[in-house]
């Protein structure tokens, strides 16, 4: 999936810009690492290009069509190319079996167990299924929801500071999944303040954002 | 005292859970479309709706008395002293507390829940039905309490019902009545059928509502 970001700017309030003139091409599969420290636009970056947020000004063309141009039918249709996986996870009521398959059953789906049993037994998840989200540790709710994101099997898959909350087994074998998206034509972008080592190596790109603007971006 | 304290409470269930039922259909529509207000528009209209709260139940029978007498403005559809004229009222008294229970959860959840369903990969049509199942036990209890505050007052009932035997009866007018006459035995069992009422429905609605609703 190629997006191309093109003299995007976006202001929350109208006062002051959290991105600034960003241009910016993901093209092809890999995965694109997103640095820079608080406050420097990251998530506000990583929300526009998964298709979240419409920026105040600028163009952002999705496979050649600009998206915001679009019908809503037809972004409806792009939009489930792309799963964004929040910094803070956003879960509803339920066990954390029926949040592994929300994605799954809101787009009427069918629910694969051979792919949750892959993702469950992987991420060690076997004993947290039944147990309300209410009594999961922050680590395991992450976990819940980079999974949920996972099973979609997106063409473009957003994480916002996924590895915050996982122990390191778990981040690696995160990157693991990363790096196999990849490699399947995937497109993976991550904000990340930790750049985990594994992720680098896998990485195809390393931008760092500044204060809303492109600072470097690192060919790896 | 002819009609049975059967009857009486059949009616005030009916009549109760009817005017909470459409106090709670609005109160959910007003959320709905509060919801898409600006914060500051939004908590205005609340603020109203919490003073409304307050507002004593003799004052709102009056008013719907007076919209309801005779030469009033809907005096033509006869509805003063039955049972449709106690449903309006009491659901005036009802929606102001299902719309306050119910606001504030429902503007709160409603970004996180379309953050949530974008992030998937999904439209916004999907998101009332996501924001819908998290709302179950504030709906719930929404619900509760506006047919609480409906079947609890006295002032609607006694002034656009009257109180008439084998009619408008209900169980608030009953004891009203049976102890303005110094029938205190008969009151006092009805006072702890109204008791019973309100106090089981809150019990079995709590209970089923942590193993189905609220999990």
């Amino acid at each position: 999936m190629e997006v191309k970001l093109v003299d995007v700017w976006h202001s929350y309030d109208g006062f002051t810009y959290a991105l600034k003139g960003i241009n910016l091409a993901l093209e092809g599969p890999g995965v694109y690492v997103l640095t820079g420290p608080n406050g420097s636009g990251k998530t506000t970056l990583l929300k526009v290009v998964s298709l979240m947020i419409r920026p105040s000004r600028g163009e952002v063309v999705v496979d050649g069509v600009k998206f915001w141009g679009l019908d809503e039918n037809e972004r409806s249709s792009l939009r489930k190319s792309v799963v964004y996986v929040h910094d803070k996870p956003i879960l509803v009521r339920g066990s954390a079996r029926y949040n592994l398959e929300l994605g799954l059953r809101l787009r009427g789906t069918k629910v694969s167990e051979d792919s949750i049993g892959h993702y469950i037994a992987k991420y060690g998840l076997k004993d947290l299924e039944g147990r309300p989200v209410s009594r999961l540790s922050a680590g395991q709710a992450k976990l819940i929801s980079i999974v949920r994101g996972l099973l979609l099997r997106p063409r473009l898959l957003a994480l916002d500071e996924p590895f915050t909350f996982l122990d390191g087994a778990k981040a690696s074998l995160l990157v693991e999944d990363l790096a196999e998206i990849a490699r399947g034509g995937g497109t993976v972008v991550v904000a990340t303040h930790y750049m985990h080592k594994g992720l680098r190596d896998c990485s195809k790109q390393v931008i760092e954002l500044i204060d809303g603007e492109v600072a470097q971006r690192e060919e790896i | 005292m002819s009609e049975s304290i059967l009857s009486i409470t059949l009616r005030s269930l009916y009549v109760s859970s009817t005017a909470a039922l459409i106090a709670f259909a609005l109160a959910i529509a007003l959320s709905a479309i509060l919801a898409r207000a600006p914060r500051k528009r939004a908590e205005m209209v609340l603020g109203v709706f919490e003073a409304l709260v307050g507002v004593p139940t003799t004052v709102i029978g009056l008013f719907v008395y007076m919209l309801l007498y005779p030469h009033g403005p809907l005096g033509f559809m006869r509805l003063l002293y039955t049972p449709i004229a106690i449903v309006i009222g009491q659901f005036l008294v009802a929606l102001p507390m299902a719309f306050t229970s119910m606001f504030r959860s429902f503007y709160e959840l409603k970004e996180g829940v379309r953050e949530l369903v974008l992030s998937l990969g999904c439209s916004e049509k999907h998101t009332t039905k996501v924001l819908l199942r998290e709302l179950a036990p504030v709906l719930t209890s929404s619900y509760l309490l506006a047919f609480s505050r409906a079947i609890g007052e006295l002032g609607v009932a006694l002034i656009v019902g009257g109180g008439i035997e084998g009619y408008t009866s209900v169980l608030t007018t009953a004891i009203a009545v049976r102890t303005s006459i110094g029938d205190y035995e008969l009151a006092i069992q009805i006072g702890l059928i109204l008791l019973c009422i309100t106090t089981s429905l809150a019990l079995i609605l709590k209970a089923f509502g942590e193993r189905v609703l609220w999990r």
